[in-house]
């Protein structure tokens, strides 16, 4: 790897941690806003539910949300505070359909203590203005003038330093503040201030409150008409007012976010630490309040924000488990609850730990990750990929095609699936009690295989059907088929002589028919009833022609015979008219009239692929005229076109387009698809008007010839590409993207969207149909296996198929022990518990490590723990346990008492090192004296660290991620069985996670959500340079990474440019997974300055930069992004306008081609 | 909305629990279909290609004026306004007030270009100002010599051969000096 790195992310961050519902994208539109640590998504509310609009990357960490409404507006403007000390107004223009920045500000001081209990920011419920609490002892005020503008900020002095909560009271003449804070002795009180912006000051309030419960930490402004404010504890709830105080108690528990449901705030949500939601009423008689009840509604995720949305929905966003869009019942479910979850919203975060698995084999690498926290603990498999859902799966040997038909024409569902076999044509459907059976459509020919299948107008069916073969019996027996040309297939037809069958009438004509062998062509086109199901018309090919390829659609029938004849059949009511005939050139490989003009039911162009030339052409309907040829270069041959158009997707919002370019907004683009039999697709855009090909692009797709086939998915359509890779092509903000599908092989594939399973597809995979539904179409397919408990480590060993878990489980119900520690042991195919190992008591699983030892051909696991007393500020016990696999059982071989936390582990040299305390310690795998069994046995360490964290080897060299003392390089010395420092990085950098990029570069991610690159200088000159580690690439991530794994989410292909670029993968708290990619040099100069370009081009919402945002900053410094590059800005440049695009690459002096054509190659990392 | 609360059952001890406090959840109709579409339609991502920089007075920063020194000047201030309004103050000696506050405004804009050093030192006449001004004799000096920099005020007390001891905090101790001489 390198120094050059580019950033991307693959997951994108899906931790809630705010939400709020108001008027935002219009005065009759209610939007849930919700924020993900750096995003914010646009939800719109509407009867059919939660529409989502729009998903808008902020250039910070958003630490306060709020909405609200100056005075004079009609609709509401969002206010957002970052954790840089940056704050914007963002107001909504409906014409335009963008966010614009009404106001934007620094609001960070020279001098100040940040908060410890994070960032606050309210706005005054008569918006007179805006507070915030940034700095311990200080409270920022930004006034409002009464046109609704800003003015001058300010700061006034807060007495009370250890502030927990501050919000203001509603319905009082000048804005009031509620603080509730804690003091020296640790008692918690409230208190409240009169604003004075005259004297911008504090004037005493109101009222007060001392000595709450000791848990407070919550508060809730009442509005009117009752006013006065709730304080949330762990053992009470309080009303408090001017004139009333009410208090009620609770259950114990930790209140994580409340949610108000009436606008006159009798009731609210609360959600606490263990998920529980209750309801807290507020009982009043008038405006004065009586008293509060507190109900118990049932469980949701662990809350972060909660948001009454409407008509009893509400919103649960989560931070340690899956947000929720949950439904209050009026009467409680069997189990009491009143809580009914409709839709969860996949969160992966909190991201602690994963681990890089190729669990298929299939050469793609896929993450597992230890995701959420507490009772939403789960493990989470991600891949890159569309994943399909198997519905039933029936064993049928040698597919050659499958089709879907309608009983009528404006059935929306599919009755009838045709599978050609080469011999035959079976025809399923699905019966009363949804299976599937086989019947029959009595006007099909189902002794020969079919070439193509399709449903026609007027309520008809038609099948164009091939056989060539020799055909052989005696009158009076059952004929027999033989096909192919050296005989091996043979197939017993089961037709009766009375049927009605073409070539029996022609064999009993024939002279010699009776015990004769000879050779058949049978090729027709049949046109049926689907009603009746019976023959209607029939059109037969020449004699001596066979039909090699044919196509159809609603009313068009295309077909090939050898010799490079086109024949174009038109379907009348029960009658096929032959149109056109043309005589091309070579042989026709591929055929495609799949209508994507404006009639749906007919094409006015055909594609046609051919032989010899290797070329593919567009011809005209009806008359068959050559409009364009392209020439596909190389020596294989088209196997499969397709027309098709994408809509991209649309985004309507009342009636009105959200997206402003025209070329946006509904207008589908064109595409003409052409595999080729190596496994490789070129696409072109396709003029409708013109048949013009433009835009050639190809990409490897996989090995094998392809077969492609539309089909569509929640109303959109999609392209699948049958291959040895299977792949669906989609499209999406006017790019073609292509995902994997999790099959190994397929054949075959058609679209069988029936009333029972609806938007199925019928797979064609090895001797195998199978029906199955799709994903939703994105890049990445992440499936959840749900813990109950919080797995904190994760070791996946290939030999024994296992992973290997540490985990944590909290019980409410035993207090003495609300924790007890496991190791885990799964399967890596069920994800099922196979074998546990239960840990001490007060004992922690730190670590977890799958590795063999020198003269040992076995595979163990090994654990590190931690004994972590209560009285203790540092455990100074721990052990490493040695675990072996048998018969699918946790065995226990070998345990080392150790002298403090064993925090990391690592096979180095076929011996274990262990990183435990301020420590690095080496064992070695001996046996014991008695013979037999083995055991650790130290050989060597080193001190001088804080805490040693974070250890990565390579070779004999160490990398140690200290607590705080950044990263050190250790080097291991065989000769004297010693490790020694060999340099350090001397920031004072506080690690979460280090990783080796090469032998000099060194990786680490600190606690101020920043990367950073340290490079060995082993040329230096003097040994005070060559100890010291220099920092070379700096970054702000924006993100606390928990792991850096070496590996990459995408298949290799060789042949690729990207599939020689080392990747790093990193997983956060916010539960984002992301791609460290190390570029060439002459890449990254390229790209930075495609960057630079895209910073003036692409704005910041709300004013914010983007050369800031990126900057490394801490405590200490702030200094600008190096050798690290933002991916996610780099490859928003494919999203741009064509405009946009002409403006940079004029600004750089690259076609707009050559820049999209290296932008996309950088998506194909991820 | 308003009779949400009222629309409680008051006395319904038939349904259990919860049941009664969830009656009558707020509804403006939306969430109302039966068949709830879970995502119609994707997210799309913003990409901001227009300008987004705020309108030129909404770019807002904070008052960088210390906050003890703030609250002087506004007690001043006050103290004048009650003293007005009380006393009533002739009008010569208005102006002369007016001319202080000038001196003041011109002083916090040039502030604004200034180090933090320097407004440091500005805010140690500031106080000096309020401190002095009841008590001050020679009123035409006096922001004259707030406005001079610590090197312009040696020179002036080297001039009177006084001592040039002290330093820029113990200003008022320097000007006191030139007070003393003149």
């Amino acid at each position: 790897m390198s120094v050059w790195n580019y950033v991307v992310t693959a997951h994108k961050p899906t931790n809630v941690t705010h939400s709020c519902v108001g008027n935002f994208t219009g005065p009759q539109e209610l939007n849930l806003i919700i924020a993900k640590c750096t995003r914010i998504e646009i939800h719109l509310l509407t009867p059919q539910g939660l529409q989502p609009m729009l998903d808008v990357p902020i250039y910070g960490r958003i630490a306060t949300l709020e909405l609200f409404r100056p005075h004079g507006e009609t609709q509401d403007l969002l206010f957002i505070a970052t954790e840089r000390y940056k704050f914007c107004v963002l107001q909504w223009d409906t014409e335009a359909s963008e966010v614009i920045t009404r106001a934007m500000g620094d609001v960070s001081d020279r001098i100040g203590r940040p908060t410890d209990n994070g960032q606050i920011g309210i706005i005054d419920p008569d918006c007179r203005l805006i507070g915030l609490h940034l700095y311990d002892g200080l409270f920022k005020v930004i006034p409002f003038d009464n046109k609704g503008q800003l003015k001058e900020a300010f700061n006034i002095r807060l007495e009370e330093l250890q502030v927990l909560d501050i919000k203001f009271l509603y319905g009082c003449p000048k804005p009031t503040i509620v603080v509730l804070y804690q003091d020296n002795k640790d008692a918690r009180h409230v208190k409240t201030y009169e604003v004075s912006l005259k004297d911008k000051d504090f004037i005493e309030g109101p009222w007060a409150q001392n000595n709450l419960d000791n848990g407070a930490s919550l508060l809730i402004p009442v509005p009117p008409p009752l006013c006065g404010v709730l304080i949330i504890g762990e053992e009470t709830i309080v009303y408090c007012s001017a004139s009333a105080f009410k208090a009620i108690p609770i259950r114990p528990s930790i209140t994580r976010a409340y949610g108000r449901v009436d606008a006159d705030g009798s009731r609210y949500l609360l959600g606490d630490h263990n998920g529980l939601l209750h309801l807290l009423v507020i009982t009043h008689e008038k405006e004065k309040v009586t008293g509060l009840k507190i109900e118990l509604l049932g469980e949701t995720s662990i809350a972060s924000t909660i948001s009454y949305l409407d008509n009893a929905f509400v919103f649960i966003g989560s931070s340690y488990g899956d947000s929720q869009l949950v439904k209050l019942n009026l009467q409680p479910d069997t189990k009491g609850s009143y809580v009914e979850v409709l839709e969860r919203y996949v969160n992966l975060g909190p991201i602690v730990d994963f681990c890089v698995v190729d669990l298929e084999r299939q050469g793609q690498g896929q993450v597992v990750t230890c995701s959420g926290a507490y009772k939403d603990g789960s493990l989470r498999i991600v891949r890159n990929g569309i994943g399909i859902n198997e519905q039933a799966s029936v064993e049928l040997q040698g597919i050659k095609g499958m089709w879907s038909l309608r009983s009528a024409t404006d059935d929306p569902y599919d009755t009838f699936l045709v599978v050609s076999f080469i011999s035959e044509t079976r025809v399923l459907a699905m019966n009363l009690e949804d299976e599937l059976e086989e019947t029959e459509i009595e006007g099909f020919n189902s002794q020969v295989q079919t070439l193509f299948c399709h449903d026609a107008v007027y309520n008809q069916l038609v099948q164009v059907d091939s056989l060539a073969g020799v055909l052989g019996g005696r009158v009076g027996e059952l004929p027999t088929v033989y096909l192919g040309e050296n005989m091996l297939w043979r197939e017993v037809i089961r037709a009766k002589y009375e049927m009605e069958n073409r070539w029996m009438t022609k064999m009993v004509t024939t002279p010699h028919g009776c015990g004769i062998w000879r050779t058949v062509t049978s090729n027709s086109v049949r046109l049926v009833s689907s009603t009746s199901r019976d023959l209607k018309n029939e059109w037969f090919a020449p004699a001596g022609y066979s039909v090699n390829v044919a196509t159809a659609n609603a009313t068009q029938v295309l077909l090939a015979t050898g010799g490079g004849h086109l024949v174009y059949l038109e379907i009348g009511d029960g009658v096929l008219n032959e149109v056109k005939y043309a005589k091309l050139d070579y042989d026709i490989s591929c055929l495609d009239i799949n209508p994507i003009g404006e009639n749906p039911n007919y094409s006015h162009i055909a594609a046609v692929g051919m032989w010899t030339d290797i070329s593919v052409r567009i011809y005209s309907l009806p008359d068959l005229n050559l409009i364009t040829k392209e020439q596909l270069g190389g020596e294989i041959i088209p196997r499969s076109v397709l027309m098709c158009s994408f809509e991209g997707v649309l985004h309507f919002i009342s009636g009105t387009v959200l997206c402003r370019n025209p070329e946006n907004n509904g207008l589908k683009i064109s595409y003409l698809l052409c595999a080729l039999g190596d496994g490789h697709l070129l696409n072109f855009v396709l003029s409708m008007s013109t048949g013009e090909l433009t835009d050639r692009k190809k990409v490897s797709l996989g090995t094998q010839p392809i077969t492609l086939r539309t089909f569509s998915s929640k109303d959109t359509t999609h392209v699948f590409a049958a291959s040895d890779r299977p792949t669906v092509i989609y499209s999406s903000n006017k790019k073609l993207l292509y995902s994997n599908v999790n099959l190994k092989e397929v054949s075959h594939m058609c679209p069988f969207n029936v009333a029972a399973f609806p938007d199925s597809l019928a797979i064609a995979k090895e001797g195998e149909l199978t029906i199955g539904t799709i994903d939703e179409i994105q890049k990445l397919h992440i499936r959840s296996i749900p813990l109950g408990e919080h797995a904190r480590r994760i070791s996946h060993q290939e030999q024994t198929r296992t992973f290997a878990l540490c985990s944590v489980k909290y019980t409410q119900s035993n207090a003495d022990d609300p924790e007890m520690h496991f190791v885990r042991l799964l399967d890596d195919q069920t994800f099922e518990f196979i074998s546990t190992y239960p840990l001490d008591q007060f004992e922690y699983g730190c670590s977890i490590l799958s590795c063999s030892f020198s003269d040992d051909s076995n595979v163990y696991y090994c654990i590190g723990t931690a004994y972590v007393m209560p009285e203790e500020n540092e455990p100074t016990k721990g052990r490493i346990l040695v675990f072996i696999v048998e018969d699918g059982k946790l065995q226990l071989i070998a345990e080392k008492e150790t002298k403090g936390a064993v925090y990391s582990l690592n096979a180095f040299n076929g011996k274990l090192l262990a990183a435990i305390n301020q420590k690095i310690q080496l064992y070695k795998w001996a046996s014991r004296e008695d013979g037999g069994s083995r055991e650790l046995q130290t050989e060597c360490g080193h001190h001088g660290h804080i805490l040693a964290l974070y250890v990565q080897t390579r070779g004999d060299f160490i990398v140690v991620g200290d607590l705080m003392k950044s990263i050190s390089l250790l080097i291991f010395k065989h000769e004297e069985g010693a490790i020694e420092e060999r340099a350090r990085d001397y920031n004072a950098n506080w690690m979460s996670a280090v990783e080796i990029l090469d032998d000099d570069i060194y990786l680490g991610a600190e606690n101020n959500f920043n990367l950073f690159t340290v490079r060995k200088n082993s040329e230096g000159a003097t040994d005070e340079e060559r100890s010291r580690l220099e920092v070379v690439g700096e970054y702000h991530l924006g993100e606390f990474v928990n792991r850096f794994r070496h590996g990459s989410l995408v298949m290799r292909l060789p042949d690729s440019d990207v599939g020689q670029i080392p990747t790093v993968i990193f997983g956060t708290v916010n539960g984002v997974i992301g791609v460290i990619a190390s570029l060439p040099h002459d890449q990254y100069i390229f790209l930075e300055k495609l960057q630079t370009n895209l910073r003036k081009v692409i704005k910041g919402v709300g004013g914010l930069s983007h050369e800031q945002w990126r900057s490394f900053y801490n405590e200490k410094k702030t200094v600008d992004a190096k050798n690290f590059l933002d991916g996610d800005l780099i490859e928003s440049f494919l999203d741009l306008s064509r405009n946009r695009m002409e403006e940079i690459s004029k600004a750089m002096s690259v076609p707009v081609e050559e820049l999209m054509k290296r932008v996309e190659e950088l998506t194909r990392l991820h | 909305m308003e009779d949400t609360s009222s629309s409680i059952p008051p006395n319904n001890a038939t349904t259990p629990g919860a049941a009664k406090y969830l009656a009558g959840l707020p509804s403006r109709g939306l969430f109302s279909s039966n068949v709830l579409s879970s995502t119609p339609g994707g997210m799309r991502v913003y990409v901001c290609d227009h300008e987004t920089s705020p309108p030129e007075d909404q770019l807002i920063k904070t008052n960088q004026q210390n906050i003890l020194i703030r609250s002087l000047m506004l007690k001043k201030q006050r103290g004048e306004y009650s003293s007005k309004d009380g006393k009533g103050i002739s009008s010569n000696d208005n102006g002369r007030k007016r001319a202080a506050e000038k001196a003041l405004d011109s002083r916090a804009s040039a502030k604004k270009a200034t180090t933090s050093n320097h407004a440091a030192s500005a805010q140690v006449s500031d106080v000096l100002n309020l401190v002095s001004t009841p008590a001050e004799t020679s009123k035409t000096r006096a922001p004259e010599i707030q406005n001079m920099t610590v090197e312009k005020l040696r020179a002036l007390l080297k001039e009177k051969g006084l001592s040039l001891r002290g330093r820029k905090a113990i200003l008022d101790e320097l000007i006191a000096r030139l007070r003393g001489d003149t």
